[in-house]
């Protein structure tokens, strides 16, 4: 029974690899609706919304990443949810 | 004589107008090219900036301050938490993240443990690629709710701590994204192999799992896991999450053996406008071995946890109840909680608890006593 679900976990482990691989990257072209709608969606599951105005741009970008590991988003998610934070900021805080 | 003098008087005038005015010429156009270059130089700056911005370190963490009032027991200030997290990205294909938990205990010593330490390089839009010591992807709460100003109560819920029912951490390494979307629905995985966790009895006495993960690997014994979140609306997310392999047990004589190990759990969050409803199962079972004294069993815990946020005075009122079982005993826990949000990362808790444990046999246990608790936490 061990070996069957360690052979599905490694099967899946591969099938994910591969099959991402021939996915590959999309379009790079950052989707600030997008990203304004998997930012509303997907944060709140776990915290309050931190506001863009609460971290400078670079930070913004550090955070996203760290999020993409931890609620599991796409690359292309995590860069329209950047997009569409950086693109909130006011002018004041643009930095 | 006179029309002489006047017409060498205008000639010496028209020369320097036109010498003047070539003079500016030259100028404006120096300047000019001064300007041109000056721009350039800022483009050229402003691009190192932003590359810059995408590849450094960037320091971010939460710190938190506790009080308690026990039942039966003494009330003091009861916990000192500072959490540095600590980033690192090079542009968008590698990171790496690592976070200390350095806390006070009883004695006031300083105790500092590496909660996770972990890099993660992203092979395309779908997977990255994780090794290091990282949070358990098992079920929610160990990964995702554990900061104090993420947890919207001062406590863990019953089983959910270290040594309790839910794994803590894996060294090892992961697979893990989002994938693309079906039928309009998001979903995210995590597929991990890591050293076994161990098994034994604590300095209290209890019979535990130690599910934090460690360097060492009896005869490469290894766990391995995985976990599949679907979001069948955009602000709800129900996973599920499997482990299986060996745990290894130290005996007395020193020896070490291995036993069957598997985990299974299942968790939900809802988030609806102001109402945030989650719950999380996780159960850790350990098999049998003739040649160890120690019995197996299951280790199991389940909470469920409602939120309402009044945004128009920061408050939010929260209520959970946790259940824990393991071989020696029974608990479970009301917590009834409010908060005080001076903004989103900063916050101020109070919380009653209403504890019940079977197993409260042990000369001074306060497993039973009820808790007044209150935390300020913030994140940063």
């Amino acid at each position: 029974m061990k070996n069957i679900v360690k052979t599905i976990i490694i099967g899946l482990g591969v099938f994910i690899s591969i099959n991402t691989e021939m996915i590959a990257t999309e379009a790079d072209k950052a989707d600030t609706v997008n990203g304004a709608q998997v930012w509303a969606d997907t944060c709140m599951r776990c915290h309050n919304m931190r506001q863009p105005s609460d971290l400078s741009s670079r930070a913004w970008s550090f955070s996203m990443n760290h999020m993409r590991v931890r609620a599991g988003l796409t690359g292309k998610e995590t860069r329209d949810i950047l997009a569409f934070i950086l693109a909130s900021k006011t002018e004041s805080d643009r930095n | 004589m006179k029309k002489l003098l006047m017409g060498t008087t205008i000639s010496i005038v028209v020369s320097s107008t036109l010498y003047a005015a070539s003079s500016q010429n030259a100028e404006i156009a120096q300047l000019q090219e001064d300007v041109k270059t000056l721009k350039l130089a800022n483009q050229k700056m402003e691009r190192e900036s932003d590359a810059n911005a995408m590849s450094g370190f960037q320091l971010a963490g939460y710190s938190s301050f506790d009080y308690a009032n026990e039942e039966n027991g003494e009330d003091s200030f009861s916990g000192v938490r500072f959490a540095p997290i600590f980033h690192y990205q090079y542009g968008d294909r590698f990171q790496f993240e690592g976070e200390l938990d350095i806390t006070i205990n009883n004695e006031g010593e300083t105790d500092i443990e590496l909660e996770y330490a972990a890099g993660t390089y992203f092979v395309n839009d779908y997977l990255g690629v994780q090794i290091g010591k990282f949070l358990s992807p098992i079920g929610q709460f160990v990964q995702n709710l554990h900061p104090s100003w993420i947890n919207k109560l001062p406590s863990t819920p019953v089983g959910f701590g270290h040594d309790g029912a839910a794994p803590t951490s894996n060294v090892g390494i992961a697979l893990r994204g989002g994938l693309p979307k079906v039928a309009n629905m998001r979903s995210n995985y995590v597929v991990f192999v890591s050293n076994a966790p161990t098994f034994g009895v604590a300095a209290d006495g209890d019979v535990v799992i130690g599910a934090e993960g460690k360097t060492a690997s009896v005869d490469g014994a290894k766990m391995w896991g995985a976990r599949y979140a679907l979001n069948p609306i955009g602000n709800m997310e129900i996973g599920i999450s499997a482990a299986t392999g060996d745990i290894s047990e130290e005996l007395l004589s020193g020896d070490e053996l291995l036993r069957d190990y598997d985990v299974l759990g299942a968790d939900f969050v809802y988030h609806f406008n102001a109402i945030s409803l989650r719950g999380e199962y996780i159960q850790q079972k350990v098999g049998e071995n003739t040649l160890s004294t120690l019995e197996g069993g299951t280790w199991r815990a389940w909470y469920t946890q409602a939120s309402y946020q009044f945004s128009s005075i920061n408050l939010e009122p929260v209520v959970r109840y946790s259940d824990y079982h393991n071989p020696e005993t029974n608990r479970n826990q009301w917590a009834f909680g409010l908060n005080y949000l001076f903004a989103n990362n900063i916050i101020a808790k109070i919380a009653y608890e209403i504890n019940t444990d079977e197993d409260d046999s042990a000369i001074g246990s306060r497993a039973n006593n009820n808790r007044f608790l209150a935390q300020f936490a913030f994140g940063f």
